[in-house]
């Protein structure tokens, strides 16, 4: 299968918009691309050589060498010409250190896979065009139309390299009001702009999509703390099936928040059910993200949910095998988006799967990360050697 | 049906805090009476107590954390007597003496002794927490320990050597533990006139903005420990192996997980071949040393470092990157390229970076300013040393010491570069 071929196919599958699960067509297009990143990517090739594993001698996606994320700072992870390469998506960190990139010769697949998870899991609710059966949240109470989006993130312009800048682009660009926009500037949080947005669309009464980083929103609840509660609900409060989006981290950018706190304070805020802040597990070295399953299912158990195009397993790290239902283990995500990239992943994060009452599958949750899991560069680094020997202050 | 109520009063750890604290400004009085050469004539005595061969509180100790931390008993025990058998009850009552020569040799100088002091352990090593509790009674502050969560041992073992010593100062000594998030019983704890804190540099700085402003504070952050390894160890092998077995009991004890252990080792000046001899003679030293002191359980996010770190040194290594990677059953060794930083997940995981000269390595040391603590040194000309030591002066390091001895301070070490005593020492001049 060529790439071409695999793409048109994956194409295909992004485009139902049920996400039908077929474990044997994942498992076909997963070794067909191996094949073709195998033959087309050297510092892979070379890797697996060193494992002893090829196209040879891998007849199932387990068994797929898979490549932790460092190696997008260390190697260009590419299966086309330097020439050809059209986007280069870059993990944070700054100009001195060095940093993990993304390369990618076409942002059909890549966009493609964003909107359908952002269309399913995100804005499910808001139109009601786009619901699918069963799916209740918010349908019978938000008013439909398409959604204001304000931005806590650089814009694409301000960020070309930035992968959630170029996501939320897409996304205001497809699906966005058109008074949606960025309210970072500069590194600065432009909250004159953002109450602006917010206040538009309190007066049109149009549902409203908030999306940025963790820590973008620990900075701009610590910049409202004083707000007193009328003050908060006249400018904050968002117009009825509204929801959030956050993403990433707190590391060395704000002070840490558990999630369960930055989730309730959020929702406080803006004056939302809980259910409706929904929390992003994504990556640059990745082409598709995972979603809160809250908006789409509210009444189950809070949890991620993977598009049919990608398989997150947990394994044992020491030996890297898959370990039992509901077990923790390292997170390795096989991401068929990936085309021009690596699609098998090995993440430093650990996680499980979230069990049914009949012990199958219905999502996965993200445990926490290694000790060592945020190393972007020096600054990180010393705070990641800091950290880990920490552990045992002497 | 039991004949037998158990009650546990007081129920909540705030109202325990405030107990302890009336018992031990009762306790106060009895010390700030006790000559201070005589109190640190007991507290070396205590010291002696935990660092004769045969202590029965450091044998004690070794059973009890062997059984109850993640360590192997065989690493508890070779650290506990590595380390404290480095510490001498003579030089700590000459640190004594020689910190306090203000208050003994001039008469118009007065120690005003803090009412109790609270020490705030962290992390599961022991030896901090003794000495934390031991230099404030030497001061004549009565002191309350916060055990950590990670060692629920020592606190027990150091109240009764206390006792077995001196009664004063086992009724000034108490432990409590409560969770970080028991506001209550944290801010009941941080009233004390006087704290001492080991943790994280956010644990650290969190406490020091809840004092009140006259509080004295000791703030022990986090560190990590190097070493520098240079050109004579390639023209001595009997050099090079005793450096390499010494670099394993430094990378071995308490798994690597201390401030004072290597978190990465500098090579200078070494060239090929000779670095890779090197990084052979440490994997097979660190592989030796597996049999007398074997790693402890890693947890599943020290399991999932490791993997993601091999896994990268993997794909450099097969990608003609240079670096070399070394596994062994419960080590992991890293031969780098080059001396960008990387991640050191520790838990007995070593990278060796080469560096050309003193410039390269103080250019390499620059993000860490202030972040060092210790660094072992071996294998260079004594001019080429002191030129080292001259170029890295002001990034902090605070103690020099051989391979094999980076976790064995002795007990007067000027931890962080500070002077052990005074930080803690309230002055009073009459006249």
């Amino acid at each position: 299968m060529r790439r071409e071929e695999i793409e048109a196919e994956l194409l295909r599958w992004m485009s139902d918009p049920d996400w039908t699960r077929d474990e044997e067509r994942f498992e076909s297009l997963a070794l067909a691309l191996f094949r073709h990143q195998h033959a087309t990517c050297e510092p892979y090739s070379r890797y697996c050589r060193s494992l002893l594993r090829g196209p040879e001698n891998v007849t199932s996606v387990a068994e797929i060498p898979t490549v932790p994320t460092g190696a997008f700072k260390e190697f260009e992870l590419r299966c086309f010409a330097a020439d050809a390469t059209l986007k280069i998506f870059r993990t944070s960190g700054t100009s001195t250190e060095r940093r993990g990139q993304l390369l990618l010769d076409t942002l059909v697949l890549y966009e493609a896979s964003l909107l359908s998870s952002l269309r399913r899991l995100l804005l499910v609710g808001i139109d009601p065009g786009r619901e699918g059966p069963g799916h209740a949240v918010a349908a019978s109470t938000a008013p439909t139309g398409k959604p204001i989006m304000r931005f806590f993130a650089p814009s694409a312009l301000e960020a070309p390299d930035s992968s959630l800048s170029h996501m939320f682009d897409v996304l205001a660009r497809k699906e966005g009001a058109a008074q949606s926009g960025f309210d970072l500037h500069d590194g600065r949080l432009d909250l004159v702009a953002f109450a602006e947005g917010i206040r538009l669309g309190q007066n049109l009464d149009r549902p409203m999509l908030i999306g940025g980083t963790s820590f973008a929103f620990v900075h701009w609840l610590d910049a409202t703390a004083n707000d007193t509660a009328s003050e908060a609900a006249e400018r904050w409060r968002l117009p009825a099936g509204s929801r959030v989006m956050e993403t990433g981290g707190f590391k060395g950018r704000s002070r840490e928040v558990p999630r369960e706190r930055l989730r309730a304070e959020l929702a406080d805020r803006f004056g939302l059910l809980p259910e409706a802040i929904v929390n992003q597990y994504g990556m640059t070295e990745l082409g598709s993200q995972f979603y809160d399953s809250t908006l789409l299912d509210p009444t189950g158990p809070r949890r991620k949910l993977a598009p049919p195009w990608t398989r997150v397993r947990f394994v044992d790290p020491d030996v890297g095998r898959d370990v039992g239902p509901g077990e923790v283990g390292m997170v390795v995500i096989h991401d068929l988006a990936n085309t021009g990239s690596i699609a098998a992943i090995q993440t430093a994060d650990l996680g499980r799967s979230v069990l049914d009452d009949a012990g199958r599958s219905i999502g996965f949750d993200i445990v926490g990360r290694a000790s060592g899991a945020e190393a972007r560069g020096c600054s990180i680094a010393t705070d990641t050697m800091l950290e880990a020997s920490g552990g045992t202050a002497s | 049906v039991t004949n037998k109520l158990e009650i546990d009063w007081p129920d909540r750890a705030v109202e325990r805090v405030r107990a302890a604290r009336g018992r031990l400004e009762l306790a106060a009085a009895e010390l700030v009476d006790w000559p201070l050469a005589e109190r640190i004539g007991a507290l070396a005595r205590v010291v002696e107590a935990w660092t004769a061969p045969d202590s029965v509180w450091r044998r004690e100790l070794a059973e009890a954390l062997g059984a109850s931390s993640p360590f192997d008993p065989r690493t508890v025990r070779a650290g506990l007597d590595d380390a404290l058998g480095a510490w001498r009850a003579a030089d700590f009552a000459a640190l004594c003496r020689r910190e306090l020569a203000l208050v003994l040799e001039d008469d118009e100088m007065e120690l005003l002794p803090f009412e109790w002091t609270a020490v705030l352990a962290g992390g599961s090593i022991p030896m901090p927490t003794l000495l934390s509790t031991w230099l404030p009674l030497v001061l004549g502050s009565p002191v309350l320990l916060r055990e950590t969560t990670h060692d629920r041992e020592t606190a027990d073992l150091l109240g009764r050597s206390l006792e077995a010593v001196d009664r004063r100062l086992g009724r000034a000594f108490e432990a409590i533990h409560f969770p970080h998030e028991d506001e209550p019983a944290l801010t009941a704890f941080l009233e004390a006139p006087c704290v001492v804190a080991t943790g994280s540099d956010e644990t650290i700085a969190s406490i020091r903005s809840r004092l009140a402003p006259a509080t004295r504070f000791t703030g022990y952050g986090h560190r990590f420990s190097i070493g520098l390894l240079g050109p004579e160890l390639a023209s001595d092998r009997a050099l090079l192996e005793r450096a390499a077995r010494g670099i394993a009991l430094d990378v071995a004890r308490w798994d690597q997980s201390g401030c004072l252990s290597p978190a990465v080792v500098y090579l200078l000046g070494l060239r090929e071949p000779a670095r890779a001899d090197l990084a052979h003679a440490i994997h097979e030293a660190l592989e030796r040393i597996t049999a007398e002191m074997p790693r402890g359980e890693l947890s599943p996010g020290a399991r999932t470092d490791h993997a993601s770190e091999r896994a990268e040194a993997r794909m450099r290594e097969a990608g003609g990157r240079g670096a070399q990677l070394f596994e062994g059953e419960e080590h992991t060794l890293v031969l780098e390229a080059d001396a960008h930083p990387r991640p050191a997940p520790l838990h007995r995981f070593l990278r060796l970076m080469p560096v050309a000269d003193a410039g390269e390595l103080e250019r390499a040391l620059e993000p860490f300013r202030g972040m060092l603590s210790t660094s072992f040194i071996a294998g260079f000309p004594e001019p080429a040393e002191a030129e080292i030591r001259s170029a890295l002066s002001g990034l902090g390091l605070s103690r020099y010491a051989r391979p094999g001895t980076l976790q064995c301070p002795p007990i007067d070490w000027p931890h962080d570069g500070m002077p052990l005593l005074t930080p803690m020492a309230r002055l009073v001049r009459n006249g």
